[in-house]
């Protein structure tokens, strides 16, 4: 490796940009040879012995001070440096004989093959040569064509050299020892008879030997005479002979440090040892080779310098005996290795970890720091003008009291440390210029993180609030985020340490920049828990506040530095009361002054809709309805409250409004709910879960008719009568039915409980407004705790035919397969326990086993997907420039700013409301129909909403469909009040024509607002240039991967069906698997309304063999011949329609690969008979026959053999296949299926069979559904860019490190990922030159990358700088 | 940029809630957009007449948020080494507080040089650039 820059300093200084030329822009690997190394050393090391009789390291021993100090005691005999500032100096170690270096060995192997072992010329024809030389040397072509050109030399490489006749052998690796020997044994030719019978007169003709060892010392001097054109076409950047080690780099001692333990021993590195023990061999060789050791002895020493001097570079190599010592490549690989642990992350300072705990009165945007952190971590403010006098207090309070300050850097260069006295001298001297490293006070910007960092809300940017005690703290509406809670959870804490860090972190990581998830912009940070309870609690129908409590409430939101304006109270007489609900009017419009007009619609988990009654009207109060920041209805609760969802109160307040709104009402609404839930009370006792004496007689009622209705089915069952599913057999069936029962008896016993529980009682106000808890749950601890499953199906068979001992064998009633009767207030029996545990510790297993799957899943993904960025020009490209995506997501959008459905851009129903709302109608005139559309197609006519605008058709098309659908209702308002189509021209006259206007008016005015605000939004929510769009799409694919549960397996329409899901199908996807669990295609039918051609199609898919669809094969011997009679079960066949003749049987037969007939020996006899024959061959028919018999109930007479079974599904009297297997291709041209409707799961199979671009289309929709299947939702435009970065190189590449390698040109960038040695050796053998552009290797080299603020430079104006009268040079240039 | 007919628009209703602003603060940009054709790419005709440069430029004319960071950082480095500042302050101290002021009246002497993936690039001023309403009140306590 030869670097760019002079000499890399490594500092813990922060980056700063210098000028352009230092930088460095690319690496190029290359061998480094004996040569190199004897320049670069300062020292031959040739002693064997370390150190002297003083204990000190020897000179030309292994620790060298000329190579640098060892430890702290020794200082560096080049440089003069100590063991901290010596970065060490190389020693050589010359070898007596040449040795193969491990990590070039395959590479040597293959050049070997290639080249004639007499005169080194490569093993081709001249043409051939050329050819290939040709196409080798072609600049464009990337490192992966090149590997495969190479793979075809090889193939295309000869025996017989052309230029000197050699007659070489084949060269292959002996076992596992590094050695490479020519065999000449397979050499099918005269020559070696001829050379036999030619020694045969001598006597010891054995001494002949076939097998050469090519050792080193041979291999080099070929490598020597070898051709420079030669290497070129074997892809070699460097001369091939540096492949072979002639001499040894003896690292610096301050890298393997020496430590001195006590009584003078010393205890030495890994690569000490192993050097010293290659020092020592190498000495005993040369001593042997002068001192004409026999031969014997020679090689067995240069075989022990091989094995050492591979230990010392690979010491896992398969060759070395005990690797007990950690080689080169050891320090390099790995989790703790150079690349993953010292280069692409590092160890920090400025950081603090201690135990989270809540605190509901500090704003969501603040985080509490306990005072003992905040004197430890620092921050260097520069003194200038205005917070020069803050700082000499610091300074004077020094280190040990709160408002202080560790040190002082003066200008001058000098550091004080302020431990001391003298500080209020230094505190006195204190000039503009100097920086103070104070401690954290109030207001001071932090990093904090909680592991596992899993999407980029896990790291956030908060405001220091210094609090007394120990612990952090903060606000529980952002446990969200970090996925955190107060069980004794920890958290980390970083302080950026320039103004400029501190301000990227607080614009772009701020919790206030991050209230939504990129994911799929639901809102991320909300109310949880206990806020949404009080929340609850508050807005309930009945609650009412005199004006002391209502005043009282009203403070408690704010700090008492707002001002809140009293709304006018619900009723006046015979007292003045408020509502809970004029609460939230304030909360969220605490005065005049604040503009905010919050209009929104929700509906909350109890809603229901009253029959004939507007849905305001909801019995249960389950509709919230805020019109201009009052709420007129509903209870609040999840939906409008928390998170995970898009039309809450917060998502619109932060659409509508901005994220200081969302943030600030945030906060106040956590004030109240703390402090008034903690006057009113909210716990939990055992009489909660009590069941009264209705709920336990429904209960018993519920279990009796479930477990009634299964002992019917088993009975049933048993006498085989049960009416089978499609596609399932009778035991199948069975437990289809029985699952369903016992689901549903806890679904009713759930339901008895919501219905039958005391409005007051507190699991049911907690499972209702969301804040903790389902009715399963309560049912569970109430009712009963319901059927336990394992792996999806009830409790399986642990003894013979039964779950456990208890039972009769064979019994399949609900309580012998784990359904428990019990609630968990009763009490569980013993078997229901054991039952309990089982599914429990299922549980447990899945989810120890998914964090570490999806954790390497989300790595691998964020390593492929890193360095993609959207670049000014809105093209998704990677970091060497690649188009992934011409238009981010086909519309440039932000996935973070989406606010209505899956993914569409606007929710145009609440922005509707809102412009209905926020300006209202007054004395103008609605529009008619007509002129809605003319605004509208005058609007849409202007340039920005034209496609070359950066308007896309899908939102034009949306915004129109709109507004078609309020003409029509606009229409049928009209019709139902008796109007004419367009509005009276004399307006005014008619009542009705006002109140069709109030009812779905609009006027000209609201109109223009309406489109101004859709579309001014619109273009808002374009995605920025510079966003790392690829690193968001990887963490919001690989995030829900975490949260998904053990659901692996799930119904596909069909009962029977299952498909694989979760985890493991992801896996699939992203790994582009060959081989998938669950192939199903789907296919439509032509005929799709027929049942007969549905059983048609499905006989002609499904695998039929002959002997299912035959009567009888038998032999038959006759005299005169002998022959297999097959007959034909015509009756069956019939009745299946499958049409099979013996004509088609005997055409698969004559097919089928392994019985080789001729046709003559087919004949058919009837419609229904074959007479099988055999070719008379052999003498003995007997065998062959017999052998023949067996084979044929296998021949495949109709259908697809990869297809394993075809199941119908019937959907409205339409009739659909879902085919279970592979071959796509075969079932799309099976006549009857439509092929242009025949979907398949199974992507590589879409590629091979329609190509790439349904194969992406295919990785999108798998990953939707999949992700669907979980109920999670994850926008689109992440998974569209997944699968084009998946399949953008032509063919489907999965996330893996075979795809990724063909992914990118990178050595660093690949080596950081695994394989770390492989991809470093083969670079260096190929020289390959790494620009440093991508994310991994700007990180290694420390440069800032170009995504985000990188994207762009900024430059001082020119001109402006004449106004600079006095002050530094600009930083920037 | 002719802004009237959205002023007219809110004017109508005194009385009633106007387009709504969380907070009073100097936000005429917001307005500014909705009549400018808000063309994202290509908008040779309009930008032509602006600037007089030689190749129209392509690139948005929102500033980024990742631009809008990386002038305010490297603005407050500058402030906080005693650069004079271009702003009458209100008392603020904090040099991030007065970047933002500086960049609120669009008084920083920056120009951004946007890169294209050909190599090429665009020159904007930070004036020019349209700095997004929502982001202005964004140090936190407010």
């Amino acid at each position: 490796m030869n670097q760019g820059a002079e000499k890399l300093r490594c500092t813990k200084e922060p980056y700063i940009e210098v000028n352009g030329h230092q930088r460095i822009e690319s690496i190029r690997f290359s061998v480094h040879s004996g040569d190199d190394i004897r320049k670069q050393a300062e020292v031959q090391v040739w002693k064997n012995v370390i150190y002297d009789v003083n204990i000190k390291p020897a000179p030309d021993g292994l620790l060298d001070l000329r190579m640098g100090p060892p430890n702290r005691n020794f200082t560096c005999a080049t440089c003069h440096g100590n063991f901290t500032e010596c970065p060490g100096h190389f020693g050589w170690l010359k070898l007596t004989l040449p040795v193969f270096n491990v990590g070039y060995f395959n590479s040597i192997l293959n050049i070997l093959k290639c080249i004639c072992k007499a005169c080194g010329r490569i093993l081709l024809l001249e043409s051939e040569r050329r050819i290939f030389l040709k196409t080798m040397r072609k600049p464009r072509a990337d490192p992966t064509q090149k590997d495969h050109l190479l793979k075809k030399i090889r193939q295309k490489c000869g025996s017989e050299c052309l230029h000197c006749g050699y007659k070489n052998g084949v060269v292959k690796k002996l076992g596992s020892s590094l050695t490479i020997v020519e065999d000449f044994t397979r050499k099918i030719d005269g020559s070696m008879h001829e050379f036999r019978s030619a020694l045969s007169h001598l006597k010891d003709g054995a001494s002949f030997q076939l097998i050469h060892v090519l050792r080193p010392l041979k291999v080099l001097a070929l490598f020597k005479r070898m051709l420079d054109q030669d290497c070129e076409l074997l892809n070699l950047n460097d001369r091939p002979e540096k492949l072979i080690i002639t001499d040894i780099a003896v690292p610096p001692s301050p890298i393997r440090p020496s430590v001195i333990m006590d009584a003078g021993m010393s205890m030495e590195n890994d690569i000490t040892i192993i050097l010293k023990g290659i020092v020592n061999t190498n000495s005993i060789l040369r001593e042997d080779l002068e001192g004409a050791a026999p031969l014997f002895k020679c090689l067995e020493c240069w075989d022990l310098l091989q094995v050492q001097v591979a230990e010392y570079i690979n010491s896992e190599a398969p060759c070395v005996p005990d690797n007990k010592n950690r080689g080169l490549i050891q320090r390099l690989k790995g989790k703790q290795g150079r690349f993953r642990g010292n280069l692409s992350g590092k160890r920090v300072e400025f950081t603090g970890r201690t135990v989270i705990s809540p605190d509901p009165n500090l704003k969501i945007t603040e985080v509490a720091i306990p005072t003992v952190m905040a004197q430890i971590l620092t921050y260097p403010e520069r003194v200038y003008r205005h917070n020069i006098e803050k700082l000499r207090q610091c300074v004077r309070n020094g280190r040990f009291k709160y408002p202080g300050a560790n040190f002082a850097v003066l200008s001058s260069g000098s550091t004080m440390d302020l431990k001391f006295e003298g500080r209020k001298n230094v505190a006195n001297d204190l000039k503009y210029g100097d920086i103070v490293q104070r401690h954290l006070e109030d207001g001071d910007v932090v990093l904090f993180n909680r592991q596992p960092s899993l999407h980029r809300m896990s790291l956030m940017c908060h405001r220091a609030r210094i609090m007394p005690w120990k612990t952090l703290r903060f606000n529980e509406s952002v446990c969200n985020p970090y996925n955190a809670d107060f069980d004794g959870d920890e958290m980390n804490l970083h302080v950026p340490q320039t103004e400029e860090a501190r301000t990227e972190a607080l614009t772009l990581m701020g919790v206030q920049n991050n209230l939504c998830t990129p994911k799929n912009g639901e809102i991320l940070v909300a109310s949880t828990q206990d806020f949404l309870t009080s929340s609850f609690l508050i807005t309930r129908k009945d609650a009412f506040y005199d004006r002391a409590s209502f005043a009282l409430l009203c403070s408690y939101m704010g700090d008492g530095m707002e001002s809140i304006d009293l709304p006018a109270p619900a009723l006046i007489k015979p007292v003045e009361l408020w509502t809970g609900k004029q609460l939230f009017n304030v909360l969220v419009r605490p005065n005049a002054s604040t503009r905010v007009f919050l209009n929104l619609t929700v509906k909350e988990k109890c809603f229901s809709k009253p029959q004939n009654l507007s849905e305001t009207m909801c019995p249960r109060d389950g509709f919230v309805y805020f019109r201009n920041s009052e709420l007129i209805c509903g209870q609040l609760g999840k939906a409008t409250l928390g998170n995970g969802s898009k039309d809450g109160l917060f998502s619109v307040l932060l659409r509508d409004y901005n994220a200081y709104a969302a943030a600030s009402c945030m906060g106040r609404l956590a004030k109240l709910s703390a402090r008034w839930i903690g006057n009113h009370g909210f716990s939990i006792g055992i009489d909660d879960v009590q069941p009264g004496e209705r709920l336990i007689q429904q209960n018993k009622r519920t279990i009796d008719d479930g477990n009634r209705e299964c002992l019917d089915f088993i009975a049933k069952y048993n006498k085989g009568e049960l009416t089978l599913e499609t596609g399932c057999d009778a035991a199948q069936t069975l437990e289809l039915k029985i699952h369903d029962v016992l689901n549903k008896i806890r679904s009713a016993a759930g339901n008895v409980c919501m219905n039958e529980l005391h409005w007051r009682n507190s699991p049911l106000i907690m499972s209702q407004c969301g804040s903790k808890g389902s009715p399963i749950n309560i049912s569970q601890m109430i009712a009963l705790v319901g059927q336990q499953s394992v792996g999806g199906r009830r409790a399986p068979n642990g003894f013979i035919d039964r779950a456990l001992p208890h039972f009769p064998i064979n019994s399949k009633t609900p309580s012998a397969k784990g359904f428990v009767a019990n609630s968990f207030y009763t009490g569980l029996t013993a078997t229901e326990f054991f039952f309990h545990t089982m599914a429990g510790r299922e549980g447990l297993v899945d989810t120890a086993v998914k964090t570490a799957e999806t954790g390497y899943m989300s790595r691998r993904l964020v390593k492929g997907m890193e360095d993609i960025s959207l670049h000014y020009d809105l093209t998704v490209r990677d970091a060497s420039g690649a188009i992934a995506q011409f238009l981010y997501g086909d519309d440039g959008l932000d996935p973070a700013k989406m606010e209505g459905k899956e993914g569409s851009p606007l929710n145009f129903d609440q922005l509707y409301m809102k412009v209905m709302a926020t300006c209202p109608h007054r004395e103008n005139d609605s529009l008619s129909p007509a002129e809605i559309l003319q605004t509208l197609d005058k609007r849409f006519s202007r340039c920005d909403m034209a496609p070359e605008g950066g308007c896309s058709s899908e939102f034009k098309q949306k915004l129109s469909d709109f507004i078609q659908k309020r003409i029509v209702t606009l229409q049928q308002t009209r019709q139902a009040l008796q109007l004419d189509e367009n509005p009276a021209i004399n307006k005014g006259c008619c009542k009705r024509e006002t109140i069709s206007t109030r009812i779905s008016g609009i006027s000209a005015k609201q109109l223009e607002v309406f489109l101004e605000t859709c579309i001014s939004r619109y273009y808002l929510k374009k995605l920025e240039a510079g966003a790392a769009i690829g690193v968001i799409g990887a963490q919001s694919i690989g995030e829900p991967g975490t949260q998904m549960t053990l659901k692996t397996f799930h119904f596909a329409g069909v009962a029977s069906m299952n498909i694989t899901l979760g985890v493991p199908r992801i896996k699939e996807i992203i790994n582009a698997a060959k081989n998938i669990s669950t192939p199903v295609i789907k296919t439509q039918l032509l005929s799709s309304s027929e049942a007969l051609s549905a059983r048609i199609v499905k006989g002609c898919l499904e695998k039929t063999t002959l002997g299912e669809v035959s009567k009888c094969i038998k032999i038959v011997l006759k005299p005169s011949q002998t022959y297999i009679s097959v007959v034909l079960d015509m009756e069956r066949i019939e009745s299946l329609q499958m049409r099979i003749s013996s004509e088609s049987v005997r055409f698969a037969i004559l097919n089928h690969p392994r019985i080789g007939l001729k046709p003559e020996h087919v004949i058919t006899m009837s419609s229904h008979k074959l007479k099988i024959s055999m070719p008379l061959v052999h003498k003995d028919q007997l065998f062959p026959l017999h052998s023949m018999n067996t084979l044929l109930p296998k021949v495949i007479v109709k259908g697809i053999s990869t297809v394993k079974r075809a199941v119908i599904k019937k959907d409205k009297e339409l009739y659909s296949l879902f085919v279970e297997g592979t071959n796509y291709l075969a079932v799309m041209g099976t006549p009857g299926v439509d092929a242009s409707k025949t979907t398949t799961n199974h992507v590589i199979e879409v590629c091979q069979t329609l190509g790439i671009e349904a194969a992406r289309q295919t990785i999108i929709n798998e990953i939707k559904f999949t992700m669907d299947g979980h109920g999670m939702s994850i926008d689109i435009r992440h998974m569209k860019l997944l699968a084009d970065l998946m399949t953008y190189k032509g063919e489907v590449l999965g996330m893996t490190r075979f795809g990724l390698t063909k992914m990118k040109n990178s050595v660093l960038m690949l080596a950081s990922f695994e394989k770390t040695s492989e991809h470093l050796f083969n670079g260096a053998y190929s020289g390959r030159d790494d620009h440093i552009e991508g994310v991994s290797e700007r990180i290694i080299m420390g440069i800032p990358m170009q995504l985000g603020t990188g994207i762009l430079k900024v430059r001082q104006r020119v001109q402006d700088l004449t106004e600079l009268k006095y002050g530094p040079d600009p930083i920037i240039s | 940029m002719a802004d009237d007919d959205y002023n007219d628009m809110d004017m109508g209703y005194e009385d009633e809630p106007p387009e709504p602003e969380i907070e009073e603060g100097a936000e005429v940009e917001e307005e500014n957009n909705d009549d400018v054709p808000d063309d994202i790419i290509g908008a040779e005709n309009e930008e032509k007449e602006q600037e007089p440069v030689e190749h129209p430029r392509k690139t948005s004319k929102y500033m980024t948020k990742y631009e809008r960071a990386r002038i305010l950082g490297t603005r407050a480095l500058q402030i906080s080494m005693n650069a004079p500042v271009m702003v009458e302050l209100e008392g603020e101290t904090d040099p991030l507080e007065i970047a933002m002021k500086e960049l609120r009246e669009r008084k920083i002497p920056f120009t951004i040089r946007r890169y294209l993936p050909d190599g090429s690039y665009e020159d904007w001023g930070v004036d020019e650039l349209i700095v997004e309403d929502s982001w202005k009140r964004q140090v936190g306590g407010d």
